[in-house]
């Protein structure tokens, strides 16, 4: 699950999706990202899947480019490999809230 | 929850236990004192746990803090905006009063100016006082949970109740608690993982209940004789060993959660199952989830986890349902399920 806490929406990722957030957490670019993804079963054929949930991140601007180089993370690892899925939910968390306890709006009584 | 105050002239400091939080209150206005706490008192559930300390100054200021200086980018609440600057919290309300809490120091200064609006001040005041504790939860590694509980009869695990104020948490509750059941609380619970699974514990053992509710439960009657909940409602806080003794407790497992709806249907009881996705999101939904990542992260957390462990139901309670007696048992039976 990724929150935006911008927006307050939230989605729902596959592991395979979830693999490749954490890559993208630690600095990895699309080139290394792509070749973890062949590391973990991914085939030539799941390559506009791949790009197509990158993208997908880049128009929710879940993701956006930076400059400069960072050690992509090594430790992520996913056993069985389907092409990586983005599910935005249809209702964002509340944006104003009640209290700092209370997220919600009353009903009338 | 203990409290003491000792009044001198004008100044007065007080303590309060508040869960997992000890607050050390200084009023530099007395009335100030008094007007806060029906609120802070309310956290009437015993803790034996060691306290996190905070320590609040409450001052009269002379000028308005200007609510344009804020954002709300950390959180908007409906009386205050709210920032994080350097590991402090800032907090204005459009009343004009201002929190400045240190997140690192375990200290905050609560700036109140003149108003022609007192009782407004003092909401907005008493909305300082939640968000300050609602951190303080937090980073004593709880997630504050808006929602109620419900234990069957001889278990351990409970039955997290979700829905907005007003939907029928209350109710429902004392629905069960005449059948035996017990209860941490009717709205207000503290969750944290321990050792793999979530530990449910209650804060405040006072229901807010509607003098309504004395139809149904006869033995809830003089509701209207107990201290009205806010200006906003008729509820009433009552202390809920002196209607039903020995239904409280102190902590569980949460093993079933349920959204609570109320439906304008003759239908008494409708009954939804969740999928795993549907129950974090009605578990999310109660938790206030700052836009700050690191301290939001390990909320979320905290849901997702407690989400994964959990059988959930949607439960729409119709029109008078409370007034069927078969109703409560057929409740129960699909309360039940999710436990089993």
């Amino acid at each position: 699950m990724i929150l935006d806490l911008r927006t307050k929406f939230f989605f729902s990722v596959n592991i395979s999706g979830w693999a490749i957030v954490q890559m993208f957490e630690a600095g990895a670019t699309r080139s290394e990202v792509l070749a973890a993804s062949a590391n973990w079963g991914a085939g030539n054929d799941d390559h506009p899947a791949i790009n197509a949930f990158i993208d997908q991140l880049l128009a929710e601007q879940l993701l956006e480019p930076a400059s400069g180089t960072a050690a992509a993370r090594s430790d992520v690892a996913v056993t069985a490999w389907t092409p990586p899925l983005l599910s935005k939910h249809k209702e964002p968390l509340q944006r104003i809230m009640v209290s700092a306890f209370d997220p919600g709006l009353p009903l009338a009584e | 929850m203990s409290a003491s105050a000792a009044p001198s002239s004008q100044n007065r400091q007080s303590v309060y236990r508040c869960g997992p939080v000890r607050l050390v209150i200084d009023f530099d206005e007395s009335e100030f004192a008094d007007c806060l706490n029906p609120l802070l008192s309310q956290y009437d559930a015993p803790w034996d746990t060691a306290a996190n300390t905070i320590h609040v100054l409450v001052q009269h200021s002379d000028c308005p803090a200007d609510f344009s200086e804020v954002s709300g980018s950390y959180l908007t609440l409906q009386r205050l905006r709210v920032d994080l600057i350097d590991q402090r919290l800032v907090a204005i309300g459009p009343l004009g009063s201002r929190m400045d809490f240190d997140l690192n120091l375990g200290r905050a200064r609560i700036l109140v100016p003149t108003c022609s609006d007192r009782a407004g001040q003092i909401e907005e005041v008493e909305q300082q006082f939640v968000l300050l504790l609602a951190r303080a939860w937090a980073q004593s590694g709880w997630t504050p949970l808006h929602a109620g509980s419900l234990v069957p009869p001889g278990q351990h695990r409970c039955i997290l109740l979700c829905a907005p104020s007003g939907s029928g948490k209350t109710t429902l509750t004392s629905a069960l608690l005449r059948r035996g059941w017990k209860t941490l609380g009717d709205d207000k619970t503290l969750l944290r993982m321990q050792n793999g699974t979530t530990c449910a514990r209650a804060l405040a053992h006072r229901f807010h209940l509607h003098p309504e509710a004395a139809r149904w439960f006869p033995e809830a009657r003089n509701l209207s004789d107990w201290p009205r909940y806010s200006r906003w409602t008729d509820k009433r806080v009552v202390q809920i060993e002196a209607i039903w003794p020995g239904r409280l407790l102190v902590e569980s497992i949460p093993g079933g959660l349920v959204q609570v709806e109320r439906s304008s249907e003759e239908f008494p009881l409708t009954v939804v199952p969740l999928n795993t996705t549907e129950t974090f999101n009605v578990l999310l939904r109660q938790i206030v989830v700052p836009g700050e990542a690191s301290h939001a992260r390990p909320l979320v957390n905290c849901a997702a986890q407690t989400a994964s462990r959990l059988r959930g139901a949607r439960v729409r309670v119709g029109h008078n349902a409370f007034l069927r007696p078969q109703f409560a048992e057929e409740l129960e039976k699909a309360l039940l399920s999710l436990l089993a």
